[in-house]
C-alpha cells in the first residue's frame, strides 16, 4: 500500500550485481510535490536507486510503486509518467538538438500540437537558443546537458528522476536548472534526484537521504538534520552521520 | 506506429548523417566506374601499345617465292619486318633483340615444299617477354592476328588451285553449327555457351554477391547504429522512453534496413558502371543479348518465396547486427565483433557462387542450409533454371523460426536490466583480465 501523497514507496529494496551488493535494504518514500534528494559518495547506490526507480534496472528482492504502479510488474503504466535523465547521457550527435526534442515529444505526445508546444517549452528550457538547430556534435558539454533536462522536463513528468543534473554545468547554467527544476515542482511535478553538490541539495530538496555503501542513513529535512547535529551545513551533518 | 515512426526517422537521420556510413554508401558509385575506367584504359593502352610498334624479326631458312610472299604480306599487315640470317636459333634470337624486335618468326626450310605439295608447313613464333604486362601479350595477339590471315590468303590460293570452282570458306569449315539450349523442356534460340556467360554471371555471380553485400551492409548499419547508442550513452535514456523494447528493434531494423538498401542500390550501380567500363574494352566484346528476355519467365511463386527468403535474412542478419551493436561499449568493439558474423554469412555465398550445392561435403552443405541468408542466392538460382527444390522450401518455415528466435533473443536483450548486467558482467570480465595480465607482466618483471 502506498502511503497518503506518496508518489514513491521503496521498501526494504536490495540490488545485486554478481558479487557486490549495491543497494542494501533501502526503504523510503517520496511525497508529491517536493524535491527529494539522495546524498552519498561515489558507489553508495543513489544511481542504481535511480535507475530502478526509472524502470531501467530490477531489485534482487523488496518492493518499489511509483504512482501507484509495482515498478517491476507494471513499468510499461509507468514509463510514461516518469523521465530520466541518467548522470552521463549523451546526445544522438548527427541531429540537431530541436530535432532530437521533436523526436521525444512525439513519442510522450499524441498531438502535433502538445508535441510542438513541448518542443517550444524545451528549448526555453534549454537557453539554447538558435544553438538548438544545429547538430549536437557541436554543442558544448554543459549545452547538451542542458538539453536534455530539457528534454526530461519539456514532457512534464509527474515524477522526474534526475540523477546529477547539474553536472558540468558552469554555476549560471546550475542556477538556471535550479530555478527550472524549482518551477517544475511547483507546477505540480514531483523530483528525486542525487547530486554531489550539498549546497545544491540545501537549496533544492524538501528532503534528503543519506546513502552510504547501499543504505539509508538519513531521511529528513536539510534545515533539520544541520539543527539536529549542530554543525554548520548538509556536508559536515553528512560526514558525522556516516562517521557514526 | 506513430513512435514507431518517429524512432525509425531518428535512426535514418542519425545513420544516414554519420560519416563512417554515407562515406561507404557513397564511395562504390564513384569508386567502382572510376576502377573499371582506369582499369579498362591501361589494359586497352598496354595492348595497343604492344600492337601498335609490332616489330618482327624472320629467319627465312627456305628463302623461296613462298616464304618470300608471307614476309611481303606481314609487311602489308602494318607488322615492321626485318629479315636476319643467323646459323643458329641462339644467333637469331640475339639478333632479334638487337633489333629490338617484340617477336622472331622462324620459316623452317621447306616451308614452300610442304603447301605446294599440300602437307602442313612449320612456322615458329618466338615472342619477347619484356614484363609480365598486358603490352607482351598484345604483340603475342599481333603476330597470331598477321599469321591467321596469312594462313587464310595462303589456304584460299591452294583450295583455289585444287578446284577454282569451289568456295574455298566451305572447304575450311564444312558445318554451318547452329547451336540452342533446352532449358525447363523448352527450346532457347541461344549458344549454351551464350547462355552460361549470361546466366553464370547474373544468377550465379551477381546476385548471391548483392545479397552478400546487402547482408554485410545492413548487419553492419545495424550494429553500428546501437553500438553508437552505447557509445554516446543514449541507450539508457532509450530505454525509459514510453515506448516497447520491440518497437526500439523494429525501428533499428527498419532503420538499417532503408540504408542498407540504398547502399545496395547504389553498389549495384556502381558494379554495373564497373562492368561496362571494362566489357567496353576491345577483346573482351562477346555478342551481347539480353537472354533473360528469351528465357520462360520463373513461376510467380517463385519471387513471392525470393521476397519472403530475402525478408527473412535480412531481418536474421540485422537482429544479430543489434545484439552484437547492445553488447558492445563502443562502435571499435562492435566492429571487431562483426567478424563473428561476416564471416559465417559470406561462405555459404561463396560456396554457391563458384560451385554445385550438391556436390559440396556433407559438413559444408549442412553449414549452408543452416544459414537463413543462403535461401535467397539458392531460389534465386533456382527459379530460372530448375523448379525450385524441396529442401529450399523446407528451408522458408525453417528461416522463419530461427529468425523469430533471434529476434525474440535480442529484444530480450534490448530490456534494461539485462542489458545493463550483461553489459556490466562484460566490463568485469574484461578488467579481471585486465588485471590478470598486469599481474603477469609484474611477476615477468620481478
Amino acid at each position: 500500500m502506498m502511503g497518503a501523497g506518496s508518489i514513491v514507496v521503496v521498501r526494504n529494496l536490495v540490488k545485486r550485481f554478481g558479487d557486490l551488493t549495491a543497494v542494501n535494504g533501502v526503504s523510503l518514500k517520496i511525497e508529491e510535490g517536493e524535491v527529494f534528494g539522495l546524498i552519498g559518495p561515489n558507489g553508495a547506490g543513489k544511481t542504481t536507486i535511480l535507475r530502478i526507480m526509472a524502470t531501467l534496472l530490477l531489485p534482487t528482492s523488496g518492493y518499489v510503486n511509483i504512482l501507484g504502479y509495482d515498478a517491476v510488474k507494471e513499468a510499461s503504466r509507468i514509463r510514461p509518467y516518469i523521465s530520466y535523465l541518467a548522470e552521463d547521457a549523451g546526445t544522438y550527435r548527427n541531429l540537431s538538438g530541436r530535432e532530437y526534442l521533436s523526436i521525444v515529444s512525439r513519442i510522450y505526445f499524441d498531438s502535433n500540437t502538445e508535441a510542438s508546444m513541448a518542443v517550444e517549452e524545451a528549448v526555453r528550457i534549454s537557453g539554447l537558443g538558435e544553438r538548438v538547430d544545429d547538430k549536437m556534435k557541436t554543442y558544448s558539454k554543459g549545452m547538451k546537458r542542458r538539453l536534455q533536462v530539457a528534454r526530461a522536463l519539456m514532457t512534464r513528468p509527474r515524477l522526474a528522476i534526475l540523477d546529477e543534473p547539474t553536472a558540468g554545468l558552469d554555476v549560471f547554467h546550475a542556477k538556471h536548472i535550479r530555478e527550472v527544476v524549482s518551477r517544475h515542482v511547483k507546477e505540480g511535478g514531483t523530483v528525486v534526484l542525487s547530486s554531489h553538490n550539498m549546497l545544491e541539495v540545501e537549496y533544492l530538496c524538501t528532503r534528503v537521504a543519506f546513502i552510504h555503501r547501499g543504505r539509508v542513513l538519513f531521511v529528513g529535512e536539510a534545515k533539520a538534520i544541520i539543527k539536529e547535529l549542530g554543525v554548520s551545513n548538509l556536508e559536515e551533518a553528512f560526514i558525522e552521520v556516516a562517521g557514526r | 506506429m506513430r513512435k514507431l515512426f518517429s524512432l525509425v526517422e531518428k535512426e535514418v537521420k542519425d545513420l544516414l548523417r554519420d560519416p563512417r556510413i554515407y562515406i561507404g554508401l557513397v564511395v562504390p558509385v564513384v569508386l567502382m566506374p572510376l576502377l573499371g575506367f582506369l582499369m579498362s584504359t591501361s589494359m586497352s593502352h598496354s595492348i595497343e601499345a604492344g600492337a601498335k610498334g609490332l616489330k618482327i624479326a624472320v629467319l627465312d631458312c627456305d628463302k623461296t617465292a613462298l616464304s618470300n610472299a608471307l614476309l611481303n604480306l606481314s609487311m602489308s599487315l602494318g607488322a615492321d619486318v626485318k629479315r636476319i640470317d643467323a646459323a643458329d636459333l641462339d644467333t637469331a634470337v640475339g639478333e632479334a633483340r638487337k633489333l629490338g624486335s617484340n617477336a622472331l618468326l622462324v620459316i623452317r626450310k621447306g616451308f614452300e615444299n610442304d603447301l605446294v605439295n599440300f602437307r602442313r608447313a612449320s612456322v615458329e613464333v618466338y615472342v619477347v617477354m619484356e614484363s609480365m604486362s598486358l603490352g607482351s601479350m598484345g604483340a603475342y595477339t599481333a603476330v597470331e592476328g598477321v599469321l591467321a590471315l596469312s594462313s587464310k590468303f595462303f589456304s584460299n590460293m591452294l583450295i583455289s588451285k585444287l578446284n577454282p570452282s569451289i568456295s574455298p570458306d566451305v572447304v575450311r569449315d564444312p558445318f554451318n553449327i547452329s547451336a540452342r539450349s533446352i532449358l525447363k523442356d523448352k527450346i532457347i534460340e541461344v549458344p549454351p555457351q551464350m547462355l552460361f556467360n549470361q546466366l553464370l554471371m547474373g544468377y550465379s555471380i551477381m546476385i548471391p554477391l548483392l545479397l552478400l553485400m546487402l547482408s554485410i551492409t545492413v548487419v553492419q548499419f545495424a550494429a553500428t547504429a546501437t553500438a553508437v547508442e552505447n557509445e554516446e550513452k543514449t541507450l539508457e535514456t532509450l530505454l525509459t522512453f514510453p515506448v516497447t523494447r520491440y518497437d526500439i528493434l523494429l525501428a533499428k531494423l527498419l532503420g538499417s534496413s532503408i540504408l542498407a538498401v540504398i547502399g545496395s542500390i547504389l553498389f549495384t550501380g556502381g558494379f554495373v558502371l564497373y562492368f561496362n567500363n571494362m566489357l567496353s574494352l576491345s577483346g573482351f566484346n562477346f555478342p551481347v543479348k539480353d537472354v533473360s528476355q528469351l528465357l520462360p519467365p520463373p513461376p510467380p511463386e517463385s519471387f513471392i518465396l525470393l521476397a519472403v527468403s530475402l525478408l527473412l535474412a535480412i531481418l536474421f542478419v540485422t537482429s544479430l547486427g543489434v545484439a552484437i551493436g547492445a553488447l558492445s561499449s563502443d562502435v571499435r568493439m562492435a566492429n571487431s565483433l562483426l567478424g563473428v558474423v561476416i564471416v559465417p554469412i559470406m561462405i555459404p555465398s561463396f560456396l554457391m557462387m563458384y560451385g554445385d550445392l550438391d556436390t559440396l561435403p556433407l559438413a559444408l552443405q549442412l553449414l549452408v542450409y543452416a544459414l537463413p541468408t543462403s535461401y535467397p542466392i539458392m531460389i534465386a538460382k533456382d527459379m530460372t533454371m530448375t523448379p525450385i527444390s524441396f529442401e529450399t522450401i523446407i528451408g522458408i518455415p525453417y528461416s522463419a523460426a530461427l529468425t523469430v528466435l533471434v529476434l525474440y533473443a535480442t529484444s530480450m536483450l534490448l530490456a534494461p536490466e539485462k542489458l545493463l548486467t550483461v553489459q556490466y558482467g562484460l566490463r568485469l570480465r574484461g578488467a579481471r583480465r585486465r588485471q590478470i595480465k598486469e599481474l603477469d607482466n609484474q611477476s615477468t618483471l620481478g
